[in-house]
């Protein structure tokens, strides 16, 4: 009889708030978007919750996800800040409108200039490099090194034993695309000026077509296109593929946690992308005030530092942070010159178009 | 005689109009099938029709790639149907027709993937039988490709036989066994038998078990999500249209190529198959069904179903291992942090949030189908199939097609002359963080089921009975509660069951409805799989599976049963 009581009393419940209004109190809450690993989101909001007194609670979306997501509720958003992931997406929620609000938050000027927005759309939290993250025994078996350049993934051994997230969901496949149409306009403006690169500096159309063939063709060797970026690592780690094309400080997380010796990291040597991990707060934010309290909290160099107690091994952007021992120093592996802006611009289009000729074509 | 008829109608209707209660519980009922189903499913027909929506069903269904991918959600969803029905009658004619031992455990292991998540299977089949699996790698010392169709096929098989099982076995009990008989006497074997008797009469099962699976397994996104490789289906398709492109009128597009197959199954299964049926109604079985004697085919068929068992004992047993030990696959030490995740940790959310919503829902279904049922049976008035049929759609549609048809359809208030008459129920801002999108969700794809067990068992009860209470004086309500609710017991209690087992582990319909203010279990499964954290996930499950058994206790007690109750939990 209890529980039936209980049944019906929340059954009342449920009706007069449906005739209530929800009534929402002042920023005491805080909703964060957050684009890198669980744990960290966790230990982020956590400390930030016993910082403020603000309840903070956050849901993890990858980057593509979080933009398809804004750009959904954009007339009533959920979200009041978004922390963490590519800056690409932030530049192509800023190019589209709307979406993020500028912020000139008093500790942005701490950060470098190279890792902020001019306009104040956007801030970095962290930078990383993109590597390739090989399962050791497998490689072995097949008989082949760890991958030392792009070209070495489409080795026609590594059939089905390679893995990348979408672009469509995920910044990290994103960025190593925009590495690769990086590394293609370099080629062709080696080989004959103005055909890599337009006026502006941005890598042309043919650039981006060669991409295209660079992916389709290793879109032979690709076993499954994750959601999540870092997902692929796991693959790599459990042996079901030989090389995650993956962000190279996810890679070290896995290794920190169970899979040491299995596990290796290299570099492409023509070069590889990396990331700015952008922050902005959402254009409408239901609570304001709360967001631009994380917003610069984010950027001291205290919150830099709760990164590594959980294993995510990125680069601080705020020069007073302590930078771990098994962080990857960017000034010693072979950086491309990556346009954050272009990529941006490019974003949707490319992922769009990646989505129709690339990932969802059969593997021969 | 059609004119009679049709007077005893109108009189019924006029009876029935004369009785404000149940007139009011009617509008109610007809209220929640028009809101819950048919305007979410409407909302997605209105946005692939519209301007910008026409066009792209020239463009997917032309393009090769779209082409292909049809063609393997039709390919994919035959295979299931076709294996997924060989082994259900497989494990029903072991039960019905051989004398072998262990019936009783293989009756017992070809229920449990009715409660568990589907994808869990996914997994757990990656950690066996996956390029570095414990069995494929470990005993076999192959690096075995499960991505693809054939993982796809073999875990779905194996997570959705039950139903034909449940299915063909009840059919097989009701055979009449004289007829087998009869043929015997006439100089038959067992083979002609069993070809020119049993296969007949059990046509119309057969078929409407692979029809059930067929759409099952068309409509299923969390194992190819998990375990598709580049085996692209037309469910993920539909999710990363939304995920990750955001464009809602390409997924309705893609919702309705969807939806024809699904609801021409649908369709087919209830007004063609219910009327080729040939199963001899004579009341109970004369006779106990002859069992098969010949060891080849006996034994033949035990040591096939126990693989299956083994099998399936296998896949869940790698559940239970893996959510004790570090890195199932990888790292074996034994250690309880998945559980502690799960409890205490940050995933403790999603495990109270499903179980609350799941709670709220499971009465309300059961109820709402039970009382639908009552009136498909016994009352008669206009549109009296609409809403059986109506009710019934919210279970022949794909889960993932629901879920977007809220979002078309509640993402903002909906008014009628200024007043909101239903507020905005998903997305940013929603009432109850889009709890009560989710518990309408979990109804919808609930009361099916106690719709069905509370007709057959409706039509069961002499009306007699009903009409003696209303004789003595007693109301329509008072008649209800104290003469057809306690005849319909068991009904009710497998509509609990079945309602409480769905919702927890629904993930296609709700896993576009979440939001940051509500967690649901399934959906976390699914991120910690898709993270590679199988422990985690592995835990989830396990402890999901507890929290559904505590509550078929929990009913039992409640509501009590007097016949074979597990026996009517049919149909996922």
């Amino acid at each position: 009889m209890n529980s039936r009581t209980r049944v019906s009393l929340l059954l009342l419940c449920l009706v007069i708030a449906m005739v209530a209004a929800p009534a929402m109190a002042q920023d005491t809450t805080l909703t964060v978007l957050c684009t890198p690993q669980e744990d960290w989101c966790v230990a982020m909001t956590e400390a930030f919750e016993a910082e403020t007194g603000i309840d903070t609670n956050y849901v993890r979306l990858s980057s593509g996800e979080a933009l398809a997501r804004i750009r959904a509720s954009s007339a009533d958003p959920e979200f009041s800040v978004w922390w963490g992931g590519p800056a690409d997406a932030f530049i192509a929620a800023s190019e589209e409108g709307g979406l993020i609000e500028q912020y000139d938050s008093p500790e942005a000027a701490a950060i470098p200039d190279q890792y902020k927005d001019p306009d104040g759309y956007w801030t970095g939290v962290y930078v990383g490099a993109l590597g390739f993250c090989s399962n050791v025994d497998v490689l072995e078996e097949l008989g082949l090194e760890a991958p030392t350049s792009w070209d070495d993934l489409l080795a026609p051994e590594l059939q089905g034993f390679v893995a990348m997230a979408h672009p469509a969901t995920s910044g990290t496949a994103f960025t190593a695309f925009w590495t690769v149409v990086t590394l293609k306009a370099d080629a062709l403006e080696a080989a004959e000026a103005g055909t890599g690169y337009d006026e502006d500096g941005n890598p042309t159309e043919a650039a981006v077509d060669e991409a295209f063939a660079y992916f389709t063709e290793l879109n032979n060797n690709i076993l499954q296109y994750t959601r999540s970026g870092s997902a692929p690592g796991t693959l790599a780690g459990q042996g079901e593929i030989a090389v995650a094309i993956i962000f190279s400080h996810d890679c070290t997380k896995l290794q920190q946690e169970g899979f040491e010796g299995i596990l290796t990291t290299t570099f492409p040597e023509e070069g590889t992308g990396y990331e700015i991990g952008g922050m902005a707060i959402i254009a409408g934010a239901p609570e304001p005030d709360a967001a631009r309290m994380w917003y610069d909290w984010a950027l001291t160099a205290a919150a830099q530092e709760i990164g590594p107690t959980v294993n995510s091994l990125q680069l601080p952007t705020n020069p007073d942070a302590a930078i771990s021992e098994l962080a990857v120093n960017l000034s010693e592996i072979n950086v491309v010159d990556y346009n954050f802006a272009a990529a941006g611009a490019s974003r949707v289009a490319i992922t769009e178009r990646f989505d129709a000729e690339v990932a969802s074509a059969p593997a021969e | 005689m059609q004119g009679i008829r049709n007077n005893q109608q109108v009189k019924q209707f006029r009876a029935l109009l004369k009785d404000p209660l149940l007139l009011v519980v009617l509008l109610f009922l007809i209220f929640f099938v028009v809101v819950a189903i048919l305007l979410p499913i409407l909302s997605i027909v209105r946005e692939s029709a519209s301007d910008d929506g026409r066009p792209l069903f020239i463009r997917y269904l032309s393009d090769p790639v779209y082409q292909g991918i049809i063609w393997n959600t039709l390919i994919l969803g035959t295979l299931v149907g076709v294996i997924g029905t060989a082994i259900g009658f497989l494990f029903a004619f072991v039960q019905v027709k051989l004398n072998v031992p262990f019936k009783r455990f293989m009756h017992l292991v070809a229920l449990v993937p009715v409660i568990s998540p589907p994808f869990a299977l996914a997994t757990s089949a990656i950690v066996l039988f996956g390029r570095s699996g414990s069995i494929s790698r470990g005993i076999f010392g192959v690096r075995y490709d499960i991505y693809g169709l054939d993982g796809l096929v073999f875990v779905m098989t194996l997570s959705f036989f039950t139903i034909t099982y449940l299915n063909l076995r009840g059919m097989m009990e009701a055979l009449d066994p004289a007829l087998d008989e009869a043929a015997i006497n006439l100089g038959a074997n067992r083979w002609r038998v069993f070809r020119t008797v049993t296969i007949p009469m059990l046509l119309p099962g057969i078929a409407s078990s692979f029809l059930l699976l067929f759409v099952e397994a068309i409509a299923d996104l969390g194992n190819p999500l998990v375990l598709g490789g580049n085996y692209e289906v037309l469910a993920t398709r539909v999710y990363v249209t939304v995920i990750g492109l955001y464009n809602p009128t390409g997924a309705a597009v893609l919702s309705i190529i969807l939806l024809v197959p699904s609801l021409l199954v649908f369709v087919v299964q209830r007004f063609w198959i219910s009327r080729i049926s040939v199963v001899s109604v004579t009341g109970k079985p004369t006779g106990t069904p002859q069992t098969i004697e010949n060891p080849f085919v006996k034994w033949g068929l035990f040591a096939a179903a126990m693989f299956v068992c083994l099998m399936v004992v296998l896949l869940y047993g790698a559940i239970l291992h893996g959510a004790f030990v570090n890195v199932p696959g990888v790292r074996w030490d034994f250690t309880l942090e998945h559980f502690d995740f799960v409890i205490n940790g940050i995933g403790s959310q999603a495990m109270r949030d499903t179980t609350v919503l799941s709670s709220i829902a499971t009465p309300i279904a059961a109820v709402i189908g039970i009382l639908i049922a009552y009136f498909v049976v016994r009352k008669q008035f206009l549109g009296r199939d609409l809403l059986d049929f109506g009710a019934m759609l919210g279970i022949a549609v794909p889960g993932t097609i629901i879920g977007i048809g809220y979002i078309l359809a509640f993402n903002t208030p909906i008014m009628i002359g200024g007043v909101t008459i239903i507020p905005k129920l998903t997305g940013g801002q929603a009432v109850f963080g889009g709890a009560l999108a989710i518990v309408l969700v979990y109804i919808t794809r609930s009361v099916p089921a106690a719709l069905r067990s509370g007709v057959s068992s409706l039509s069961q009860i002499d009306p007699a009975i009903e009409e003696a209470s209303v004789s003595l004086g007693a109301d329509s309500a008072r008649t209800f509660r104290r003469i057809t609710l306690p005849l319909i017991r068991p009904a009710l209690f497998a509509g609990l069951v079945y309602a409480f087992a769905r919702s927890m582990t629904t993930i296609s319909a709700i896993i576009f409805l979440t939001t940051p203010q509500t967690k649901i279990m399934t959906q976390q499964i699914l991120n910690e799989v898709e993270n590679g954290r199988y422990g985690n996930a592995f835990a989830y499950c396990v402890i999901l599976v507890v929290i559904v058994l505590v509550a078929i206790g929990v009913f039992y007690a409640l509501v009590g049963t007097n016949t074979g109750a597990e026996r009517r939990v049919k149909g996922r």
